[in-house]
């Protein structure tokens, strides 16, 4: 490991200790701001970090949690910890989707320490940029060894010259929820403002050197949401997914009718149906989206909408296809009237 | 900034991690650190309460908090009891992670609800961030569960625990070599090529830098990763900077990167000349004749029998022949990952010995080796190996850690330690070669076996020696077999024997073709085994498995409709009995106690408890009594720890000491010796390996290793479910009957046998070597991209012993830590056909190819 440094923060005019980490960061331009240090810490090891590094664990403003309250949205701090945020009943309530994907996030010991913000701007888990023996985009060259070596062909969408998938599950969730992230000091930001359009090969994030992502902002909850998580992996737990997907469906109740007849199947009013792990960004699959749109909430028509995945017969998009249509199923049961 | 440790106020450095805070800087060395990146929870310690993983957790992220290792536990905590009683562990190297982030669950779910126990899915979850390589998550469950009942609070009476070092490892006292730390110890990094194929021009590093050439000058190099220099310095930092700064010359030399590139025509070799190929690391442990080579294939080797009779039976079907099966199967390399990494403390004394603390699967030989290469007499050579944080192949030889922390201690006149990283472990610290096998198999029209031809590729990169066909010579009776083992030569890093070497890949493919010669016979495929196999030691096992439920309600093949579709198949292992005959266990009486000593050495597999169980019950002696001293070469004789040798090498060399200490005592056989008499004090005897009965396969031992009479054998029944949407295959259950004789440590034994499980699991569907193929760089150099099963992943596992047909064994029994092994992967592929009528052919089992192999059938 290396003896970096962490820059200490000089208290700021005031006593705004977020202003103060960005100056820290703005004297060392080499620093890197840390959380829970979990990414940065592992990828000291593979000489992928060197520091100094600016600390924002202990930063009162940015950690905590506010639910959401007469229709305002919710806001989470960007240090408040996975396991703090799946542990708080108002967002299991409020965002199940969110919850349930957290709580298959790595491994309980990593959701402790892991916050928010360090997951939503953890850096890629390429098998070549996570080798100090290559070198890429990512580390100031001008070439993808992974696209070289067939990488592409495990994407659904391959957006630019880099290839590596986007690690954050938290990403794919905010997508889902049409979520902003909010930035120091200034500034809001959609999960697309926030992360790119995937062209970018040199970053995982857009953020400048100087702004900190603060917290995140969610909207309330829209009533009658169904809901599903889906991580497909090889072993049961604790594994980076092969792909993920987030699903909310708006499904109102039938209108009630009385008495003993067979219900008419609900509608779907509202769909939001995203993935993660198979392109540079989290994707939102409008055209899925579109085909749940106003149909019934049946079998049929989330089996036909997940069919609408991707557009290129690849053992990828078998396996997204497999993914949302479990997603979707999962969600679907979320129902009250399924 | 300040820290709490273990209750005292400790000074911390902001940007020095938790772990080498309390390893480092606090000798609190119970804390293990596997992968350094957060993946295995190995280095979990508890910061206020919540476990934590101390590897990837800075201290300034931590600043005056309270941090609890495995040595702040207390030793007494009901969870340190729980593991040690049920035998939760084997070599002990994840153990105190495991403990610390156990102990906080029980704590918990204790507070919560009483006594009641905790479901299965709750602990799993709740240690889903601790992986045990050995494979001890059966005994972790059960042990976790127990303490959650209250059965292991201190109030409680304790029974013994069945491994006698298992309290030295549940409290973190058990030092392994990367514990250890002596005055001036410095550190050696090896700094390795980074081109597959080149020679090397120069070496150079600045003047005031220790360095030793581990290749000389105008040497060539053949992987990437290969050692080439090392160095060394007071810190692991300096060291590693000091690394940067030597400078080699290569030039680079055109390389074969893939069995395609190697087979071409004009393809660069990798072994030009004969010294070379003589030279060439082996990937097995078999003795080597003479075997051709045509460029970068060698090959073919085996053992073949009638082989243009069984090529002749298996071309095409004729009017008196039964069915023909047909197929290529292969598999991915396999990488052991030790969790303990190879790691070497070497110091040259002021009186001219060399004293090494390595972890090793063999003190002896290593002492031997490192005599023969420094030109030392062996006397001057002392190997410590106390504990070992797990082996399965990997060092059993002289390793590149022990070549250069010698070489390095020898330089600077001073200890050094060289200890690979993980990313060093996972490319160059061994791996089980990858295979193609193409095999045919005919039956007459009886359905009789009556011809097997066998070709083997192995791609174990410079290493040779491969050797899956082979092993069909020994199994299903003698029916003429052609075998044919080649390698496949690249500038890969060297594959290194694994546990059953070659035994995985030949079952893989051809206990799924007798399953398919089953299918295509409309006969059941356990009778079809009962036709075929002549070991009566086996038929027992038949005899049980077919009594299974799993398998007397085995649905029949790919019959049932719907997503989750289960399925149970059967494979069937047969290894060969391997002992040290040289063997000796010498006994000393010391002060009232039994001391054994022999120079073997303890992996996790329990030679320690062999001999305390032998001892005890051929003395009449309380196990507390006797004290056993292993991992020192300066002992007697002992096994290295290699092909399942060292339980049917040690028990009976044991049970030999103990006669001759009652002879020495003048203590009747039906009588309990006593130590504590005047007479008793200093007496000392040594016991011999006796000879079995009948003699040995081999007129005399090979490197110390004789094949002994008989086979073991193993019949593992497997159940598993596959998703059929998601492609997922999940093992429910494994019934696994052993064929070994006599179990010298019950407990221990079924802790072997459900690693040998758990490890074939991985071997079948996760496990998977990645390599770039335009550089040689091997990829999966972390713990997130080399995937080992995790404790959610473990079936639910009943092992049985078939203990008969051992009687011309001294001491009744053979090892079994490999046959547990290898069917493994097979019963699982026999399995997936059976609930989905696909049958895969590739290892690890991938969800995409088992969707498109449903789809291709549909």
């Amino acid at each position: 490991m290396n003896p970096t440094r962490t820059t200490e923060l000089d208290e700021h005019e005031g006593g705004d200790a977020v202003a103060a980490a960005r100056d820290a960061r703005r004297a060392h331009p080499d620093a890197e701001f840390r959380a829970g240090g979990i990414d940065t810490t592992s990828r000291q090891v593979l000489n992928r970090a060197s520091g100094p590094f600016v600390d924002l664990a202990d930063i009162a403003d940015l950690r905590g949690l506010h639910p959401p309250r007469d229709g305002q949205p919710a806001w989470v701090g960007a240090t408040t910890t996975l396991a703090e945020l799946h542990s708080d009943p108002h967002i299991r309530t409020s965002y199940p989707g969110l919850a349930a994907a957290v709580a298959e996030i790595a491994t309980p010991e990593v959701r402790s320490r892991a916050t928010i913000g360090g997951n939503l701007l953890q850096r890629n888990r390429c098998p070549y940029y996570r080798s100090p023996d290559f070198d890429c985009h990512q580390t100031g060259a001008d070439q993808c060894p992974a696209h070289e070596a067939g990488a592409a062909s495990s994407l659904l969408v391959n957006l630019g010259p880099c290839v590596a998938p986007h690690p954050s599950t938290i990403a794919l969730a905010l997508l889902a929820h049409d979520a902003t992230v909010l930035v120091d000091p200034e500034g809001e930001r959609s999960v697309p403002e926030l992360l790119g359009d995937g062209t970018d090969p040199t970053h995982d994030h857009q953020l400048a050197a100087h702004e900190i992502l603060t917290g995140v902002r969610l909207p309330a909850p829209p009533a009658q949401e169904c809901a599903a998580y889906h991580r497909l992996t090889r072993r049961s737990t604790a594994e980076w997914p092969l792909v993920e997907t987030l699903v909310r469906l708006g499904i109102p109740a039938p209108a009630d009718q009385e008495g003993t007849r067979p219900r008419a199947p609900a509608t779907i009013r509202w769909a939001r149906v995203a993935v993660g792990g198979v392109a540079r960004v989290p994707l939102r699959l409008r055209s899925v989206e579109d085909a749940l749109l106003d149909r019934p909430a049946s079998a049929e028509t989330v089996q036909a909408a997940a069919g609408l995945a991707g557009t290129t017969d690849t053992p990828c998009q078998t396996l997204v296809r497999a993914s949302v249509l479990e997603a979707l199923e999962r969600a679907m049961g979320e129902h009250p009237h399924s | 900034m300040d820290v709490t440790v273990n209750g005292s106020p400790v000074p911390a450095t902001p940007e020095t991690t938790l772990d080498q805070l309390v390893r480092d800087d606090l000798d609190l060395t119970g804390t293990k650190v596997v992968c350094g990146t957060g993946v295995c929870g190995a280095c979990t310690v508890l910061v206020d309460a919540t476990p934590t993983l101390s590897c990837v957790t800075p201290c300034a992220t931590v600043d005056g908090r309270n941090i609890t290792t495995v040595e702040g536990l207390g030793g007494d905590h009901p969870v340190q009891r729980a593991f040690a009683v049920e035998d939760a562990l084997q070599c002990g190297y994840c153990t105190p992670g495991m403990v610390v982030a156990a102990a906080s669950f029980v704590d918990r779910w204790r507070a919560e609800h009483g006594d009641t126990p905790p479901h299965r899915d709750e602990v799993t979850a709740a240690l889903a961030g601790h992986l045990c390589r050995c494979g001890a998550y059966p005994g972790i469950i059960a042990a976790v569960t127990a303490a959650c009942t209250g059965r292991y609070d201190p109030h409680r009476p304790l029974s013994p625990a069945p491994r006698t070092e298992a309290p030295a490892k549940v409290t973190g006292q058990a030092r392994y070599t990367t514990d250890i730390r002596l005055p001036n110890q410095q550190v050696g990094v090896i700094v390795r090529s980074p081109h597959a194929h080149a020679r090397i021009e120069g070496i150079k590093a600045p003047a005031d830098v220790p360095l030793v050439r581990l290749r000389s000058e105008g040497a060539t190099v053949r992987y990437v990763g290969q050692p080439v220099a090392a160095v060394a310095a007071p810190t692991d930092v300096e060291a590693r900077r000091r690394a940067a700064e030597v400078s080699v010359q290569y030039t680079p030399l055109p390389a074969v990167l893939t069995e395609e590139q190697a087979r071409a025509e004009d393809a660069p070799q990798v072994y030009p000349e004969g010294r070379q190929r003589k030279r060439a690391p082996l990937s097995s442990e078999a003795p080597q004749g003479p075997v051709p080579w045509t460029g970068n294939l060698r090959g073919p080797a085996g053992m073949s029998w009638r082989p243009t009779a069984a090529a002749r039976r298996t071309a095409a079907t004729g009017p008196d022949s039964g069915v023909l099966v047909t197929g290529s199967y292969t598999t991915s390399a396999q990488t052991h990952t030790p969790f303990e990494p190879h790691c070497c403390v070497a110091h040259w004394e002021t009186n001219g010995t060399v004293r090494l603390y390595v972890s090793t699967q063999s003190v002896r030989r290593l002492a031997r080796a490192v005599a023969r290469r420094w030109e030392l007499p062996v006397e001057r050579v002392r190997v410590h190996s106390d504990h070992v944080g797990g082996g399965f192949g990997a060092k059993a030889g002289l390793t590149s850690d022990v070549i250069a922390a010698v070489d390095l201690a020898r330089h600077t006149g001073t200890p050094v330690r060289v200890t690979l990283s993980r990313r060093e472990e996972l490319t160059d610290g061994g791996h089980r070669p990858a295979t193609r096998i193409d095999l045919a198999l005919a039956t007459d029209a009886e359905g009789g076996l009556s011809g097997l031809t066998m070709d083997s590729y192995g791609s174990g990169g410079v290493s040779v020696g491969s050797n899956a066909a082979t092993l069909a010579r020994f199994v299903y009776g003698h029916a003429p077999r052609r075998l044919r083992d080649y390698d496949v030569l690249t500038h890969h890093p060297p594959a290194t024997p694994f546990r059953g070497p070659g035994g995985p890949p030949m079952t893989w493919a051809l206990e799924q073709a007798v399953d398919e010669a089953a299918y295509s016979l409309g006969v059941d495929p356990l009778d079809l085994r009962r036709r075929w196999d002549g070991n009566p030691k086996r038929q027992r096992l038949y005899d049980w498995a077919g009594r299974l439920p799993s398998w007397r309600d085995r649905p029949t093949r790919g019959s049932r409709p719907g997503r989750l579709r289960r399925g149970v198949g059967l494979a069937c292992a047969n290894w060969l009995y391997l002992l040290d005959p040289a063997t000796r266990v010498e006994l000393s009486v010391d002060d009232g106690l039994l001391v054994a000593r022999t120079a073997t050495q303890d992996i996790g597999t329990g030679s320690r408890t062999v001999l305390v169980n032998t001892l005890a019950t051929e003395l009449g002696l309380p196990s507390e009594r006797i004290r056993v001293e292993v991992g020192d070469s300066a002992h007697t004789h002992g096994p290295a720890a290699i092909g399942s040798c060292s339980t049917p090498s040690l028990a009976p060399a044991a049970a030999d000491a103990a006669r001759r200490l009652r002879r020495a005592l003048n203590t009747p056989t039906d009588a309990p010796v006593r130590l504590d008499t005047a007479t008793a004090q200093g007496v000392s005897v040594v016991g011999r390996r006796r000879r079995d009965r009948g003699g040995y396969v081999t007129p005399f031992p090979v490197d110390g290793v004789a094949i002994g009479r008989g086979f073991a054998g193993a019949v593992l029944v497997t159940q598993v479910e596959v998703d059929t949407r998601l492609g997922t295959i999940r093992p429910l259950r494994v019934d696994c009957g052993i064929s070994a004789g006599r179990i010298h440590a019950e407990r221990l034994a079924r802790n072997q046998c459900e690693g040998g499980v758990i490890q074939g699991v991985g071997y079948a569907l996760y496990e998977q070597r990645t390599v770039d193929p335009t550089s040689g760089t091997v990829l999966s150099t972390n713990l997130d991209d080399y995937q080992i099963p995790g404790i959610a992943d473990t079936p639910e596992i009943d092992v049985h012993f078939h203990t008969d047909g051992w009687d011309h064994v001294r001491g009744g029994g053979v090892g079994l830590g490999e046959v547990s092994t290898v069917a493994v992967a097979a019963s699982i592929g026999n399995a997936v056909h059976n609930a989905t009528g696909w049958r895969p052919r590739s290892t690890p089992i991938l969800p995409e190819q088992v969707l498109h192999g449903l789809e291709e059938q549909s």
